[in-house]
């Protein structure tokens, strides 16, 4: 069985994950839309409560859409389709989630998405999140899952870097890929990644309500 | 030409890359105890273990299977004795038998990592398989009983 | 689906080919009337051709032949285990084969209308019986003893008072010669040491280590490999084609335009041939088609049921049976229910999806595939390439489930003109889009009931039903009623109830319709049980003892409900406690079944328990019967729960499981079948334990919740 990575980034406090570094030039401005990073490589934040709950709002259509949502399940089963219904077959998440017994995901979904209508998508790594680290997004309103993002006990301990990192990942980046006849996020993955790393980078305020 | 190893046997096959491995071995290595049911995984028929793990192989392009180690129905055991072959003989459970080797397939996968399965986790292993014929209630039986022998077999090693 | 009685008709012959072997069977001459045995001698004499279901060999081995298809039911076992028993034989000695197909050795093979056992067994039980004999009497003669002072018993011939002992093998050479006798006794039931004995059946070795052959398994020298996209509006057809995509794909031989008959019309389509499926497959993929759509109906799902509800609210319709007056007691009534019931239409989806191997060779053909009705594909192959029957060769091989798609002859006639096109052998593969979006289907009914309440019992019921009549595609007489549209109603219910009619209201769609599991029953069974339940609802009687009372007079259908009592609990049931009931008749065997439903924390409806009695008279392997009547309940619950068939501009719109779900096994509640004994001739078993269980899921749930289900299929998790 896979372990999950357990390493807390040490500079991190444990709620926030914030860093504040002074905005010294404007010559990383352009980049920086795009990693986060100035050019020195730090992340920077500048606290802008108002737009970063307007990110938010934004990155929450992308993760509440069936290609971010249906593996983000509340229960154990992953969802399938604009309807986010049960998956056909009931596969379950498994400790690592990864699948269980002969139900493993990468048992039917190929490193690449197989062609034609109704096949399974592919990836390389594709999974659910694991048993002990659900991160559920179905369900959730924008002040929880705002919240649960920004809690490395209930986000996969990922640190700010990882949290812009995880922007990138393949598994993220294939729901813009999604094989044929499934609708993509509402928005391009230029504009989540833009409105994902503005959320974290103004403060990671959550929307408020419940 | 794709090398594919096939119940430890070497076949070369004059194969697309993209063409799912069910086709290669039942059309060119001609092996067909594995089913086409569905071609889009959603049946179960053409399960076969690739390094162990019950893959779809309607979905599954030949070339992610070369030079791996590939085990169809007709290797799981030398002489139809594998404990699943017997209890499913025990328990009666083939009616039309299409859907058969995959599930036996599936089920192994199941028992080898799970030696004490519960309804719950036989469930959760074969819900990616379909029989039209309904033997499902058999299937459960049959799986329970071959875990019964393996138990029974490694107490008594 | 009436097979032909032909046990009255037969002779026994016997063959003795050059001593070899011992062959006996039937033969159906053209102006036999009576029941003979015609000796080994004879046949050869007259040159007859013998249908052999038993081959003896001088070395022993017994052959044993299932006339029948082997698509779950369980021929494989039960034909050859029923033949064992008078023959004195071991089943694990015995080979088992298919017959191909042919009329006049084994008369109707139609696997159809649950009908192996019930058609067969008295005329295999007679010529297994008078093999034993003539062996006896071929043994006796060696020894010179009387013939009564020597038995049989696993393939040898005993003397008794000596205990001398010839094989079978040893004796074979003699019998082959014998006169076959005219009178052999049968064992009494009590002497059984087969035949109803939970055997296991011989074929689940072949089919749990890979060796089964089923059609698609099926290879000949130089065989190719092909698939049709055919017009996905059923009778439309190819304006023009594109091929240059195709014919680019490597392995791609041939791509032509086919035309095959569905019935009286005609579906065409684009034939891609290659060297393997997936290059056949990848080339059908790269064709680009204009279809022809005009000049028939393009059908639409809403479009049907809306003009089923007119016709029910206008017409009386063809009447089928009446008796009294239920138009005069309804107008009278105070007390009166008036209920639309409605089912869909449904796709067979075998798991082995269509397809059938061909060779067309000018002066014979020869088909290999998974086929139900393998005289008839003969006859229909020699009818159209104007051949001699004995010029076209079936075989059937092992069907991967059957369910009445592959007794029709589209495929295998597909399959022919494609291998005359090419001039090759060729297996023709369906998809498993082809096989669930190209029919043809189940049916879908709806159905007018009205039934008249008086002194808490049932005073009048009027019955109309509209849908499409399967028979219209066979014939052009439009003026009959469909006369299977009271199928799976209980016979004794008619002599109890004194004013009842029953008519079916025409309505014509060109779908094409064919047999599925239990054919109308599959859905009359809903509507008429349902029906019964809301009736003795109204009555304020419980369900089952209002059955009761209207089955008075019939002695095996109260024995059934004595047993259903008893097994399910009945008696001492909660009340509302989610049960329900409901009992029908299919090919001669009533069925019962009790419904166990609760409610979780979940709010998801649960099946918690399925109760089934079956009465099918003279049965031979009760495991098979149980796993006949758990997969047909199985099959029931995906018709009332999971799938249907729907239609929007004449195409289907679901084209593979993800759309037309299956029950998987986290579906399946516990069921419990029950076998009654008696004396009565075999019936079927195939197929009648389908019809009851959705009025019996329904009806449970009105207990439960109040609601009652009056359309299939529903969402079991959307019930409240």
């Amino acid at each position: 069985m896979k372990h999950h990575p357990k390493t807390k980034t040490h500079f991190l406090p444990k709620r926030t994950a914030i860093i504040i570094v002074a905005l010294l030039a404007a010559v990383g401005l352009m980049s920086f839309e795009l990693t986060g990073k100035h050019d020195s490589g730090k992340i920077i934040v500048v606290k802008d409560s108002v737009g970063s709950v307007a990110a938010f709002r934004q990155v929450y259509k992308v993760l509440m859409s069936p290609r971010c949502m249906n593996c983000h399940p509340a229960g154990d089963i992953p969802l399938q389709g604009d309807d986010n219904h049960l998956h056909t077959m009931s596969p379950r998440r498994g400790p690592d989630g990864t699948g269980m017994y002969a139900m493993k995901c990468s048992n039917c979904h190929q490193p690449a998405n197989t062609p034609g209508l109704h096949t399974p998508p592919g990836n390389p790594k594709w999974h659910l999140p694991p048993a002990d680290m659900k991160m559920v997004f179905q369900g959730r309103t924008p002040h929880e899952l705002a919240k649960q993002i920004m809690d490395p006990d209930r986000n996969g301990h990922k640190s700010m870097d990882q949290l812009i990192a995880h922007a990138s990942d393949t598994l993220v980046t294939g729901a813009w890929h999604p094989g044929a006849g499934r609708t993509l996020p509402p928005m391009s993955y230029k504009a989540f990644k833009k409105a994902w790393i503005t959320w974290l980078t103004k403060g990671a305020y959550a929307p408020p309500g419940k | 030409m794709i090398s594919l190893n096939i119940n430890q046997k070497d076949y070369q096959v004059d194969a697309d890359p993209d063409m799912p491995l069910l086709w290669a071995i039942r059309d060119l290595a001609g092996l067909t105890g594995t089913k086409f049911g569905c071609g889009v995984a959603q049946c179960g028929a053409c399960v076969v273990h690739l390094n162990g793990e019950a893959v779809r192989s309607c979905v599954t392009k030949v070339s992610r299977a070369a030079g791996q180690k590939i085990v169809t129905i007709e290797g799981l055991s030398q002489n139809n004795d594998h404990r699943l072959q017997i209890a499913w003989n025990e328990a009666n459970v083939p009616q039309c038998g299409y859907c058969h080797s995959g599930q036996i397939m599936s089920a192994a996968v199941l028992l080898r990592e799970n030696p004490n399965p519960t309804d719950e986790d036989i469930d959760m292993a074969m819900s990616g398989n379909i029989c039209r014929c309904g033997t499902y209630l058999r299937i459960r039986k049959a799986i329970h009983l071959a875990a019964e022998m393996q138990r029974k077999e490694s107490s008594s090693r | 689906m009436s097979a032909q009685n032909i046990s009255r008709r037969n002779f026994i012959r016997s063959s003795g080919l050059a001593g070899a072997a011992l062959y006996l069977g039937f033969y159906l001459p053209a102006a036999a009337k009576e029941s003979q045995i015609v000796s080994g001698n004879a046949a050869e004499n007259g040159g007859i051709e013998l249908n052999a279901w038993i081959r003896i060999g001088a070395d022993g081995k017994v052959t044993l032949t299932d006339h029948r298809a082997e698509m779950g039911q369980g021929s494989y076992q039960s034909v050859p285990q029923i033949i064992a028993e008078e023959l004195e034989v071991n089943m694990a000695d015995v080979n088992i084969i298919f017959g191909q197909g042919s009329q006049t050795k084994y008369g109707s093979q139609i696997t159809g209308g649950s009908s192996t056992i019930s058609s067969s067994y008295k005329k295999l039980l007679q010529l297994s019986a008078t093999a034993r004999q003539m062996l006896i009497t071929a043994a006796a003669a060696k020894w010179a003893v009387p013939a009564s002072e020597c038995y049989a018993e696993s393939g040898s011939v005993i003397h008794k008072p000596s205990g001398k002992k010839f094989h079978y093998g040893e004796l074979v050479a003699d019998a082959s010669k014998l006169e076959p006798p005219k009178d052999v006794v049968l064992k009494k039931r009590s002497e059984y040491k087969i035949i109803g004995k939970p055997m296991h059946r011989r074929d689940t070795p072949l089919k749990t280590n890979g060796t089964a052959i089923f059609g698609i398994d099926k290879r000949v020298d130089g065989m190719l490999f092909a698939t049709v996209e055919r017009n996905p509006r059923l009778r439309g057809k190819v304006k023009s084609f594109d091929d240059t995509g195709a014919r680019k794909v490597p392995g791609v031989k041939h791509v032509f335009k086919v035309q095959m008959p569905v019935f009286n019309t005609i579906r065409e389509g684009v034939a891609v041939v290659a060297t393997s499926t997936w290059a056949a497959l990848k080339g059908r993929r790269a064709l680009k088609i204009e279809w022809d759509d005009t000049g028939f109906e393009h059908v639409n799902t809403p479009d049907i049921y809306k003009k089923h509800e007119e016709l029910l609210k206008t017409q009386e319709g063809l009447s089928l049976s009446k008796q009294g007056d239920p138009d005069a007691v309804l107008n009278g009534a105070s007390k009166k229910i008036d209920v639309i019931y409605q089912t869909p239409y449904e796709a067979h989806a075998a798991m082995e999806p269509l397809n059938c191997a061909a060779w067309y060779q000018v002066d014979k053909i020869e088909v290999w595939g998974p086929i139900q009705a393998p005289d008839w594909v003969q006859g229909d192959l020699a009818k159209q390439y104007k051949l001699k029957p004995e010029q076209v060769t079936v075989n059937m091989t092992f069907l991967g489930g059957g369910f009445g798609r592959k007794a029709f002859l589209d495929y295998p006639a597909e399959a022919v003109i494609i291998s005359k096109e090419i001039n090759a052998p060729v297996l023709v593969v369906w998809t498993r889009e082809d096989d669930i979006t190209q029919g043809p289907f189940r049916a879908g009914m709806s159905y007018r009931f009205e039934g008249a309440i008086e002194n808490d019992g049932i005073a009048a019921i009027k019955v109309r039903a509209a849908g499409q009549n399967i028979e219209h595609w066979n014939g052009p007489d439009r003026g009959k009623p469909n006369d299977s549209i009271s199928e799976g109603f209980l016979k004794p219910y008619l002599k109890n109830i004194k004013n009842v009619s029953i008519a079916d209201v025409p309505y014509e769609m060109p779908v094409p319709n064919m047999w599925w599991r239990s054919v109308y029953a599959s859905t009359n069974g809903f509507a008429y049980e349902s029906f019964m339940d809301e009736m003795a609802h109204a009555a304020g009687a419980d369900p089952l003892e209002f059955r009761r009372k209207y089955l008075q007079g019939d002695e095996s259908c109260q024995a059934l409900i004595d047993k259903l009592e008893e097994v399910s609990g009945w008696k001492s049931r909660e009340p509302n406690g989610g049960y329900g009931v409901s009992i029908t008749e299919c090919f001669g065997s009533n069925v019962g079944q009790v419904v166990k439903v609760s409610k979780s924390d979940s709010r998801r409806l649960n099946i918690d328990h399925v109760w089934a009695v079956m009465d099918c008279g003279w049965y031979v392997n009760p495991d098979i019967i149980r796993a006949q009547v758990e997969g047909s309940i199985v099959m029931a619950l995906g018709a009332a729960t999971t799938h249907e068939i729907t239609f929007k501009d004449g195409m289907v719109e679901q084209k593979n499981f993800y759309a037309y779900k299956m029950p998987r096994i986290n579906d399946i509640p516990p069921i419990e079948v029950h076998i009654m004994e008696n004396t009565s001739d075999a019936t079927g078993v195939g197929e009648p334990g389908l019809p009851p269980f959705s009025a019996a899921l329904t009806n449970a749930i009105f207990d439960l919740t109040g609601k009652r289900i009056r359309k299939l299929p529903f969402d079991l998790g959307a019930v409240v």
